[in-house]
């Protein structure tokens, strides 16, 4: 597994999906917040930028209308009579005093008058600024009015350093006379008159040239006055917002010039401005309504996953340990899983996992019984079908001799419980080198080696077990022996029988020769006899060749032997004997009867097997009288089973 | 700017005659210029007959617009009106007042005007109405008719001044003078073009003309 698998392997179901919930759910809310919250935070700097506008154009609405207010009073000031009066009288004095009367019952919408000749001579000023001939905004002020259809202008200037509404309109005696001017001051009462209409906190600025800046009116404090002096931008920013920091909030803040000072080039600008932190408050209320609520929304499905991760984890770790006990070969556990979904499946299917393996380790378990164990997994893991293969095998025949007389007078249930002690011991010989009992028949076993299973030493195996048996059987009890006949060859080894009931077994001739060759021992009085095959196939033994014969249902002669013993732990006299006998079998080969009489009768004395010999010298006595034909080469046959 | 030109031809019957026109800078005619022949104080006597006129008051408009008179002059003010008028004149040359009367009154009331120059009249009920008074040395005034046209006639022969006034008249106190010479039973023509001031008055208003309340 490579390092970055590694990376994103998850230790735990839960942890899987509590990552998955993560990644899904935190982009998700994360992003709609920074969303909503942007859009918020636009849409309420909007709505503060719309106020400030809005406050700069009732600023602009509420100069307007106190200038139209002015208008009318200048305007019917021209048609007053006793002002005309007053004019006409051409006494400056008469003519301020009537000014100041007009500024008093104009109800503070009037705050100073001028009247001006029409070659622009100063005639009267009530707010004596102390020219006698107008310059300035105030003389373009008259050229504009002079050049208009109704003999009107306005303007804002300064009056004695205070910002000024200014109209100028004309004097009719019926023609026109004169000019007279009118203004008001965006004064503290002014701003104070805005702002009301607005809440908005509405101040007048001036800046100079040299940047300094003077607050010439404002509804804030006076600390507050100072801190946005400081604070202002001029550059470029009309009809920007800006943000002016006050100790405990900031102020969104709008400027809108009012006009240019002729005197000094200072700017005069009103000021507009509003608590943006208090415009913020819904969104940060919002905000944080909606942190909670995802907060809340994070928290359940953590919970709701939690939940989820257990119902699943939580049966998957107990369907686990069950299947690790199943894997350790308890079949009988069963998972308790009481669902419905594909986990309520899952457990099903191991619950009938684990039957089915508990059935087929019954079956092994029945089957190493019935057949060796070998067999067993031969048909429990490969398909059981008929047929076989060809295959080298060494069949070993191995019977019983003197049962009868051991079982004499045990009632037939002992003589079963004594052969199956026999046949036990038997067969665990076989299986001790690594053979397979293929079946038992009375008190005969047929073994087979190299089948199923092919091994190294098939042939040797099958030898050395006969050598056991023989030894075993021997120590058992003086009256049982052994006879085994083991033969090595070609086989077809697999399932014999019909579709429903099958053995494994093998069939062949050397099935048959082997059976053949246990049967000769009585004949032979020897404890086993082995073919030629299996003879040069364990050249570790020493065997005694018995003869060559035909035996019944064959016509092909066979060399037989005996089993002697392994070569190195054979005696020395014991291999004389063996290549005496040789010797003696040779001659009687080759028809040299009085020879191969001396030497079987020599043998007779010294071998323990004087039946043997005794067979030999029955033929050689048969044969001496009665001469075999001209080809016989000393093969024996035997007619008979 | 001021174009004069001169004519000679032989005229018949007594005196002399000028023929005036105006023309403004636009090459338009100027209606309302009065033309005043300055004589020499000897030789005004005999024209300074006084006469009684009279400046009518109708449909809230004064009638005539304009009017000449000798000095010393008297002018009626009758209101033709079935609405109250208030004359009035702040001009220098007569000051007066004649406060609020209607239909028949005052018909009997004559303001005099003693001294030469222009007033200039309106009612204060009424702020568009307006009307010139050219108070003259003489009898030697006519006024500028649609073409811009003005005669005198019956003037005696010599080297006199021709007065020209125009409300609007771009010189001070709206008047000039330009020297004419009479010879011998002649015509003269006097043309001049001069250049207008805007008219710095009231114009009656649409709503001025409603009757609701006549």
């Amino acid at each position: 597994m490579s390092a970055s698998r590694k990376f994103f392997a998850f230790t735990s179901f839960r942890a899987r999906l509590l990552t998955f919930l993560s990644a899904l759910l935190i982009p998700i809310l994360g992003g709609t917040l920074y969303y909503v919250n942007r859009n918020n935070t636009d849409y309420t700097e909007e709505t503060i930028n719309t106020y400030l506008q809005l406050g700069a154009d009732v600023f602009d609405y509420t100069r307007r209308q106190e200038a139209e207010k002015l208008t009318s009073i200048i305007s019917s000031l021209t048609w007053d009579y006793g002002y005309r009066t007053a004019f006409a009288a051409n006494d400056p004095a008469t003519l301020f005093d009537a000014s100041l009367n007009v500024i008093e019952r104009s109800m503070e919408s009037t705050h100073m008058l001028m009247v001006v000749d029409l070659n622009h001579e100063v005639i009267i000023d009530t707010a004596l600024q102390g020219f006698s001939r107008v310059q300035g905004a105030f003389e373009e002020l008259l050229v504009r009015a002079e050049n208009s259809v109704n003999f009107q202008a306005e303007t804002i200037t300064e009056v004695n350093g205070v910002p000024y509404q200014l109209i100028a309109h004309g004097l009719y005696l019926p023609r026109q006379v004169a000019w007279i001017i009118g203004g008001f001051a965006l004064d503290d009462a002014f701003v104070e008159r805005v702002a009301e209409s607005v809440v908005s906190e509405v101040s007048i600025v001036r800046h100079f040239s040299s940047g300094e800046r003077q607050v010439i009116t404002s509804t804030l404090p006076d600390a507050e006055r100072q801190l946005l002096a400081e604070q202002l931008e001029f550059a470029g920013v009309i009809d920007r917002i800006q943000l002016i920091s006050y100790p405990n909030e900031d102020w969104s803040t709008l400027l809108r010039p009012l006009f240019q000072s002729e005197t000094d080039g200072s700017e005069v600008l009103a000021v507009i401005q509003r608590s943006y932190d208090e415009n913020q408050e819904n969104v940060v209320q919002f905000r944080q309504l909606l942190i909670q609520f995802y907060l809340l929304v994070f928290a359940l499905s953590l919970f709701a996953v939690l939940l989820l991760a257990r119902s699943i984890s939580q049966p998957l770790t107990r369907l686990a340990s069950v299947v690790r006990r199943i894997e350790a070969g308890d079949y009988l556990k069963r998972a308790e899983i009481e669902s419905s979904d594909e986990l309520g499946e899952l457990a099903e299917s191991v619950n009938n996992m684990a039957s089915g393996l508990a059935e087929k380790e019954k079956v092994r378990d029945l089957l190493g019984k019935v057949v060796s164990q070998e067999i067993a997994e031969e048909l429990l893991n490969n398909p059981v079908e008929l047929g076989g293969e060809e295959r080298v095998v060494t069949v070993l025949f191995s019977d019983i001799r003197g049962f009868t007389s051991y079982c004499e007078g045990l009632p037939p249930k002992e003589v079963l419980t004594a052969l199956n002690e026999v046949l036990s011991s038997i067969s665990n010989i076989i299986e001790a080198h690594s053979g397979v009992v293929d079946k038992f028949q009375g008190d005969a076993v047929m073994a087979l080696f190299g089948a199923p299973v092919t091994g190294q030493d098939d042939a040797s195996n099958a030898v050395a077990a006969a050598a056991e048996i023989v030894a075993t059987l021997d120590s058992l009890d003086s009256r049982l022996s052994a006879c085994v006949g083991i033969n090595t060859g070609l086989v077809v080894a697999g399932n014999l029988g019909s579709k429903n009931r099958l053995n494994y077994s093998v069939i062949g001739d050397t099935v048959n020769l082997a059976a053949r060759l246990e049967s000769l021992t009585r004949y032979y009085g020897t404890a086993s006899i082995v073919s030629e095959a299996t003879v040069q196939a364990t050249p570790e033994f020493l065997f005694r060749e018995l003869d060559e014969v035909v035996v019944a249902g064959k016509r092909k002669p066979v060399k037989i032997f005996e089993l002697i013993g392994r070569k190195k732990e054979v005696s020395d006299e014991k291999k004389a004997e063996v290549s005496q006998f040789a010797s003696a079998l040779q001659c009687y080969r080759e028809q040299n009867w009085q020879s191969a009489r001396e030497q079987f009768i020599q043998l007779q004395r010294s071998c323990d097997n004087s039946a043997l010999c005794q067979i030999f010298l029955d033929r050689i006595a048969h044969f001496s009288t009665n001469p075999p034909a001209e080809n016989w080469s000393g093969v024996y046959v035997f007619d008979k089973k | 700017m001021v174009l004069l030109v001169l004519g000679f031809w032989q005229q018949y019957g007594l005196g002399q005659t000028i023929q005036f026109s105006l023309i403004d800078s636009e090459g338009q005619p100027v209606e309302e210029a009065v033309i005043e022949l300055i004589l020499p104080e000897a030789m005004r006597g005999e024209y300074q007959a006084t006469a009684i006129h009279e400046i009518d008051q109708v449909d809230k408009e004064f009638v005539p617009h304009i009017k000449t008179v000798v000095a010393g002059s008297q002018i009626g003010f009758p209101n033709s009106d079935a609405i109250l008028h208030h004359v009035y004149s702040f001009s220098a040359p007569r000051p007066f007042n004649i406060p609020l009367y209607g239909r028949g009154e005052n018909d009997d009331f004559f303001e005099t005007f003693p001294q030469p120059g222009v007033v200039e009249i309106g009612c204060n009920i009424h702020d568009w109405m307006l009307a010139y008074i050219y108070i003259g040395e003489t009898s030697l005034m006519s006024i500028t008719n649609a073409e811009g046209a003005a005669s005198l006639s019956g003037l005696p022969g010599g080297d006199f001044q021709l007065r020209i006034w125009h409300a609007r008249l771009d010189a001070p106190g709206n008047v000039m003078q330009v020297p004419v010479s009479l010879q011998g039973g002649q015509t003269s023509s006097v043309d001049l073009q001069v250049s207008l001031q805007r008219d710095r008055r009231i114009r009656r208003a649409p709503s001025a003309n409603r009757t609701r309340y006549r």
